[in-house]
């Protein structure tokens, strides 16, 4: 092989060359959610069920508070249904965002091989979380309603879209703050207290938009994941329309998270994995 | 053959930028085993991770149109809390290769035995450096980047390496990172001297280590 002049690319756009470096990152990304389903799952014997202790326990606790509270449920809506859409999908949001954050400087050994990208620990990330939490949501689903609880869908399609929704905002979040987390530590700490908190209680978990007086309800229709989580209930339950949730606030807000993530992380990425 | 073209880094210390790389363009040529000398601080591992794509260079490129291995240290890769097996078949996924076959091969060469399923983290260094070197042997890479890790582990089990290494001469070369003159004479064709952001590439090996030794007793 001659070497080119200076300055002068070599390597040129092929198809053949795309399509490895597309083979590749697959083989990465796949390899990737293996390894991390092993430590982070792997290694307790009960590893798995956390996974669905977690929204249980949140769910088990709101629908014993509102089932003491008032005898109907919200909206006309079966109670325990609602909690578990609720909350699950709401994980659908959270979940990937937390857990993708510390993805780079968690993942500083596995850089060392080339093929393995920031882009690609983060995204793994993303992607195990978004199945562990589909895979609850159906288990508990099927779960409540072999207990006898009424559980019924009205528009599976459209509850499947609000959802990849509410993962795309989630897998937004969680690019931007992965990309931020090893040059600001900190953003981690502001992520879940100064928006987690704030975001849990306004974002319809245990309430429809319906029930909050107007003054409030106002306010709170800024968040984009009360309307994701609005939008999911009136496709979810034959006994609720939204008249609050709107389709294209939420994607607007999705889709342009999903953006600002993409762009930080391709801004950021090569400072990020030198900061130690 | 690797070759590096007007590469240049630097961190950010303290006390101002330290260059690292100063416009760097070297060519390893096809077949030669080299070994880069450089004082504590050099920049000798920065180099051999911009060589194995593991750290991005601030300017310049470095080709490359073989297989190269990732740089292979103590435990640079590996994930501490997993076990040598679950390390060998993550390697093994993500450079395509066979997991049962990588697995196996790892598992004889490295002898760890039955610390073959505990945690990485649990290893010494010598036994962290058997393992990342069979792994890596079990990936048959046309070039092995070493980051002074060969000097781990007792004298039996180097020997081994070095055996397997020359079986491989014919189709593998090593670039090697050391400031262990007895190393690099062991292993090498060549040498460069990386000192002070610039990379000299000595066709004599005797030549290098001479330079390296007048460096190595210069008052600084």
């Amino acid at each position: 092989m001659s070497m080119p002049a200076a300055g002068v690319a070599v390597d040129t756009i092929t198809t053949a060359r795309v399509l490895a470096a597309f083979a590749t990152q697959v083989r990465v990304v796949n390899a990737l959610i293996l390894r991390e389903t092993k430590t982070r799952y792997g290694n307790y014997k009960i590893g798995f069920l956390w996974a669905l202790i977690e929204p249980l326990v949140g769910v088990s606790v709101f629908v014993a508070i509102f089932s003491n509270l008032r005898s109907d449920s919200p909206s006309g809506m079966p109670l325990v249904a609602f909690m578990l859409v609720g909350f699950i999908c709401y994980g659908l949001f959270r979940d990937p965002w937390s857990c993708m954050q510390g993805a780079i400087s968690n993942s500083r050994n596995l850089l060392t091989f080339p093929q393995v990208s920031t882009f690609d620990v983060i995204l793994a990330r993303g992607i195990l979380e978004i199945l562990v939490t589909f895979f609850v949501l159906g288990f508990l689903l099927y779960m409540a309603h072999l207990s006898g609880f009424e559980v019924r869908c009205e528009r599976p399609l459209g509850v499947l879209i609000v959802c990849c929704l509410l993962c795309i905002f989630g897998l937004g979040m969680g690019f931007l703050f992965a990309s931020l987390e090893p040059l600001i530590p900190s953003i981690k700490q502001f992520g879940s207290t100064v928006l987690g908190r704030p975001l849990y209680f306004s974002s319809g978990l245990f309430f429809s938009a319906e029930t909050i007086p107007e003054s409030v309800r106002e306010y709170l229709l800024y968040n984009p994941v009360l309307h994701m989580i609005e939008l999911v209930r009136g496709e979810f339950f034959y006994e609720f329309e939204t008249a609050h949730g709107s389709w294209s606030y939420a994607s607007a807000w999705a889709f342009t998270t999903l953006a600002v993530g993409l762009l930080m992380h391709q801004a950021v990425h090569k400072r990020a994995i030198i900061t130690k | 053959m690797i070759s590096l073209r007007n590469v240049s880094k630097k961190y950010r210390t303290q006390a101002g930028y330290k260059v690292v790389l100063d416009n760097v363009s070297v060519e390893f040529p096809v077949g030669k085993s080299v070994g880069i000398l450089g004082l504590n601080g050099a920049g000798k591992s920065t180099l051999i991770r911009i060589i194995g794509d593991a750290e991005p260079a601030d300017s310049g490129t470095v080709h490359c149109d073989q297989r190269v291995s990732w740089p292979l240290g103590y435990a640079g890769g590996f994930q501490g809390n997993l076990t040598a097996r679950e390390n060998a078949r993550f390697v093994a996924r993500i450079y395509g290769e066979s997991t049962r076959y990588v697995e196996e091969f790892t598992r004889e060469f490295s002898e760890l035995g039955e610390y073959f399923d505990e945690p990485l983290k649990s290893y010494s260094a010598g036994m962290q450096g058997r393992f990342a070197f069979s792994v890596s042997l079990a990936c048959n890479f046309e070039y092995y980047l070493v980051d002074e890790a060969l000097e781990t582990g007792d004298a039996r089990y180097r020997e081994k390496f070095r055996m397997a290494f020359e079986e491989r001469r014919a189709n593998a070369s090593v670039i090697l990172v050391s400031h262990n003159e007895q190393t690099i004479r062991r292993n090498c064709d060549m040498a460069a001297i990386l000192h002070e952001g610039s990379l000299v590439l000595y066709e004599d090996l005797k030549d290098a280590l001479l330079e390296y030794n007048i460096l190595q007793n210069q008052p600084r």
